[in-house]
């Protein structure tokens, strides 16, 4: 696609999101935009490590924690928003370096058993020590409105498609993706798979952060413990997985269509029981789809243009 | 001298795979390593490109030891080697498979422009040009081999290990192979090859190293090998 056309429609959808706000004050649907922007942050930031460099990190939740608890503690002690987000998902990358050596020591499955474990201990770490739920001041409850929730989950969105995107198309990129591939070929053409599945994995988890600290500005109460639940980790992985691995729009119409199905799906089922759905949809793309919806949508593109290839 | 291989041994629990094994390669020269099988030719490869550490010995390239460098150290240094099972970056393209050496190999070029105008040289060199844009989980062997080649020579080498390159290619695809290898030798790039096809390597090879049980047993041209007893004897028996 030609740039300028994809710039264009990257800001007409920006000024189109940008404008959803003054156009309802229906709370439900707020919510909605709110959440589906969150997923967009997280699953990308997940599809960082697991798409892109191939790394299935199953402890995306904690770094998701992290940030949140972090940058809420700071943000509730005054500090600016902007740099409690900051401080927030900072505090998640530098966890990812100090597990980083040790994880990556370990491959293929091992390492995905690895990460859940942390991710898991921390978890516990957590409920321990902080049982209680977090509730915002009666001074904040009372002012509390979703439409800057809305703002920042947009903006933070944004950032982190444009960081994937800029990423993609860079020699980082390659570099990960060559792991991805075969990571002893990637060794022997001078990458140095160590050091860049680290990079990746600080810069997933940065990302992640500040997914988090998007959830911690959202809830008006939170359980602590709920914030490392690694319902966070499987939600990230499948919409990447559904919306389709290792590229920039999967997660974002993975994020979409996830978000859409889960509030239509609790509408009419009992408690919990769209997480079914989901784990079976799951396990049809990975066996009949692995490229998930967007390679659906380019087959179909294709049979109604008649063949013709557009990508 | 560009490489320089001194008293170097690796064994794998009990089996020997190298044993004090000596020996030198000059710039520009084009070396054939052949052996029996499990004679130790790959574990070879694997230990001058930082795959494999050895037990005893070292490794000098251009004077500088490499021992113990990782393998994307000793790439950057100047030394590519290809697999004899091919290892292509399945659902990248070919452009991108190209790219990834080019802009992490030695004199790596971080500009992604002028990276890629390197590879579409390099690509029309080997003889995919045409493809550049396919991804490499829909080549054959033939190509895959090509692409092997492609990428290792996108590192900027100035010494490459060939590991089987020729294997499986018929008659046809063979001589295309050897005149490839050849024009790569005239580039001045210094050449280890490790080959089965006896006529490919007695005819590219300047000198042929022969290991056997990972010793090695001859070494000279290949009209002097070729009438070696020792080296009649490995492959035949006595």
């Amino acid at each position: 696609m030609d740039r300028w056309k994809q710039i264009l429609i990257t800001g007409g959808i920006l000024a189109l999101l940008a404008l959803v706000p003054l156009t309802t004050t229906r709370t439900d649907l707020l919510t909605w935009f709110t959440f589906t922007l969150l997923y967009i942050t997280l699953s990308q930031s997940w599809n960082i490590i697991g798409g892109y460099t191939g790394q299935q990190n199953l402890g995306h939740a904690a770094f998701f924690g992290l940030g949140a608890l972090s940058s809420r503690y700071l943000w509730l002690s005054g500090i600016p928003l902007p740099i409690a987000f900051l401080l927030g998902a900072l505090v998640a990358a530098f966890f990812a370096l100090v597990i980083g050596f040790p994880a990556f020591r370990l491959r293929g499955i091992y390492f995905v058993i690895g990460t859940l474990v942390l991710a898991e201990i921390l978890r516990i770490v957590v409920d321990t020590l902080l049982p209680r739920a977090l509730v915002l001041p009666s001074k904040l409850l009372s002012t509390y409105s979703l439409v800057p929730r809305y703002y920042i989950s947009l903006g933070i969105a944004f950032l982190t498609v444009a960081a994937v995107y800029a990423i993609s198309r860079s020699r980082l990129g390659l570099g990960l993706m060559s792991i991805r591939e075969n990571e002893d070929a990637a060794e022997t053409l001078g990458v140095n798979t160590q050091i860049h599945k680290l990079v990746a994995f600080l810069i997933s988890t940065f990302f992640a952060g500040l997914a988090g600290g998007i959830y911690a500005y959202y809830s008006s109460a939170v359980q602590p413990g709920y914030l490392f639940q690694p319902v966070w980790t499987f939600d990230a992985v499948i919409i990447v997985f559904v919306g389709g691995v290792g590229t920039i729009l999967g997660p974002i119409i993975g994020s979409v269509f996830f978000v859409l199905l889960q509030r239509l799906l609790s509408l009419y089922l009992p408690g919990g029981m769209h997480l079914a759905v989901f784990g079976v949809l799951f396990i049809i793309v990975v066996l009949f789809l692995p490229g998930g919806l967007i390679e659906l949508m380019s087959k179909l593109r294709n049979r109604i243009l008649g063949g013709s290839r557009l990508n | 001298m560009i490489l320089e291989v001194k008293d170097l041994s690796k064994t794998f629990g009990g089996l020997v795979a190298i044993r004090d094994l000596n020996f030198v390669v000059n710039k520009g020269q084009i070396v054939g390593l052949i052996g029996p099988n499990g004679s130790g030719k790959t574990t070879l490869f694997n230990l001058i490109s930082g795959v494999l550490k050895p037990d005893k010995g070292f490794i000098k390239f251009n004077g500088m030891p490499i021992t113990g460098l990782k393998p994307h150290g000793v790439c950057q240094k100047g030394i590519a080697r290809t697999f004899q099972l091919t290892k292509p970056f399945a659902n990248m393209t070919i452009l991108q498979n190209v790219m990834v050496a080019k802009m992490y190999g030695s004199e790596s070029i971080r500009n992604m422009k002028q990276a890629r105008e390197e590879c579409e040289k390099i690509l029309e060199f080997i003889g995919l040009a045409g493809k550049s844009s396919a991804t490499a989980a829909t080549f054959g062997l033939v190509d895959r081999k090509r692409l092997e080649i492609a990428r290792a020579l996108a590192t900027k080498p100035r010494l490459l290990l060939l590991d089987e390159v020729m294997s499986g290619l018929t008659a046809a695809e063979m001589e295309e192979a050897i005149s490839l290898v050849k024009s790569i030798g005239d580039f001045g790039i210094t050449l280890i090859i490790v080959e089965h096809v006896m006529k490919a390597i007695l005819e590219i090879s300047d000198k042929l190293i022969v290991l056997n049980y990972g010793e090695k047993i001859a070494e000279g041209t290949p009209q002097e090998v070729v009438h070696n007893k020792k080296v009649i004897e490995a492959y035949l028996g006595e």
